[in-house]
């Protein structure tokens, strides 16, 4: 039984973290200034300790980060995915890109494909993000995504945050998948 | 793929892969002064990504951390398997349990019974422990599982004060 479903778009294949993209990982947490939103910069070692914690989150959640490979030469640029850590108030949707693979519109159609994931196969009423003021290539993406502000919080680590409800499972329908080309499939591998 | 987590059942204990209902009393471990030579204390965050990669690391590496359930009531005791983040030379056979698990032998039992899972079925070599050298509660402990000391073995960078308590292996502990 596989626990880790795997999803495609019309560029990339997303599927679960493996040790093998420990490289994207390096590369991404080295890059002081994008991830310096997530806990960035990050040595090596510590970037692996990122990567097997987020296999850990499917593991305890059932959900997680899918590892964003291109589907045109099966490069790793990236993750995309559903972020709910214990203790923390809320779940958030979480991407990343490595540098050389910004500005292309993969972030948001890799965003796309998990919402619909998290609506229809989850059975989520709503997805989440919540975004530091200064991270503003997030929050350009969430309004992208047809994401409202539903509330600002101070969050366990002392930082506010602006709340944002990106799609319901009423506006799912019209918001995602639906253009030609971009429509999401979702398939488990072996049975659920 | 949790599946890839055996069940370990001991004399008293039943060691499983990581749930999240584990998470409340390992945070609480981690938040307290007991954690001081586990890199602790850790906020709730930090704790998380430990509890997180342990789990995660059977994915990785086939195998990683168990919990430590009580088999006569369900409940969590610690936490006990084999480690072994990027900047590890070698496999580290770890353990933690709760405060009202202590005195009672339960670290030793399932740190037994997970060493000997990871000779049997994945054929590790001998294990060994990185140890504070002041926090001698361990050390007592991985002597009393017949380690030693072993001088000549590399530290991992950036670890901090840290020795080496090599274990006996597979074949010693059949002698």
């Amino acid at each position: 039984m596989n626990r880790f479903p795997t999803l495609s778009t019309r560029r990339l294949h997303l599927r679960a973290p493996q040790a093998r993209d420990l490289d994207a990982y390096a590369a991404f947490y080295a890059d002081a200034d994008a991830s310096g939103w997530y806990g960035g910069p990050l040595r090596r070692d510590e970037a692996w300790r990122q990567l097997a914690q987020e296999v850990g989150h499917w593991h305890l959640r059932g959900f997680g980060v899918w590892t964003l490979v291109r589907k045109d030469d099966g490069r790793v640029i990236g993750a995309t995915g559903l972020h709910h850590p214990e203790g923390w108030p809320r779940h958030e949707l979480t991407w990343w890109l490595v540098p050389h693979s910004r500005g292309a519109g993969y972030a948001a159609e890799a965003s796309e494909a998990v919402i619909a994931f998290a609506i229809n196969t989850l059975g989520w009423p709503a997805v989440e993000t919540h975004i530091l003021d200064g991270n503003i290539a997030a929050h350009r993406l969430a309004r992208r995504l047809g994401g409202e502000v539903i509330a600002r919080e101070a969050f366990p680590d002392g930082h506010e945050r602006d709340v944002y409800r990106l799609a319901t499972n009423e506006t799912a329908g019209e918001a995602i998948g639906e253009r030609p080309g971009e429509a999401s499939t979702t398939q488990r591998e072996g049975s659920a | 793929m949790t599946g890839m987590a055996p069940v370990i059942d001991t004399a008293r204990l039943r060691l499983r892969a990581p749930r999240l209902k584990d998470f409340g009393p390992y945070a609480a471990y981690y938040a307290s002064p007991r954690a001081v030579w586990e890199d602790g204390p850790l906020d709730m965050a930090r704790a998380w990504k430990e509890f997180a990669s342990g789990a995660g690391l059977w994915s990785l590496r086939g195998y990683g951390s168990l919990s430590i359930e009580d088999r006569a009531t369900g409940a969590y005791l610690g936490e006990t398997g084999i480690y072994h983040p990027a900047h590890y030379l070698e496999p580290e056979l770890g353990w933690m349990v709760v405060a009202e698990a202590e005195g009672r032998g339960i670290a030793r039992e399932a740190a037994i019974a997970a060493r000997d899972w990871a000779y049997r079925v994945r054929g590790l070599p001998p294990l060994l422990n990185y140890i504070d050298p002041r926090n001698l509660r361990s050390i007592r402990l991985a002597e009393r599982l017949g380690a030693r000391h072993d001088p000549a073995a590399p530290v991992p960078e950036g670890e901090g004060p840290c020795i080496v308590m090599r274990h006996p292996g597979p074949e010693e502990i059949a002698a």
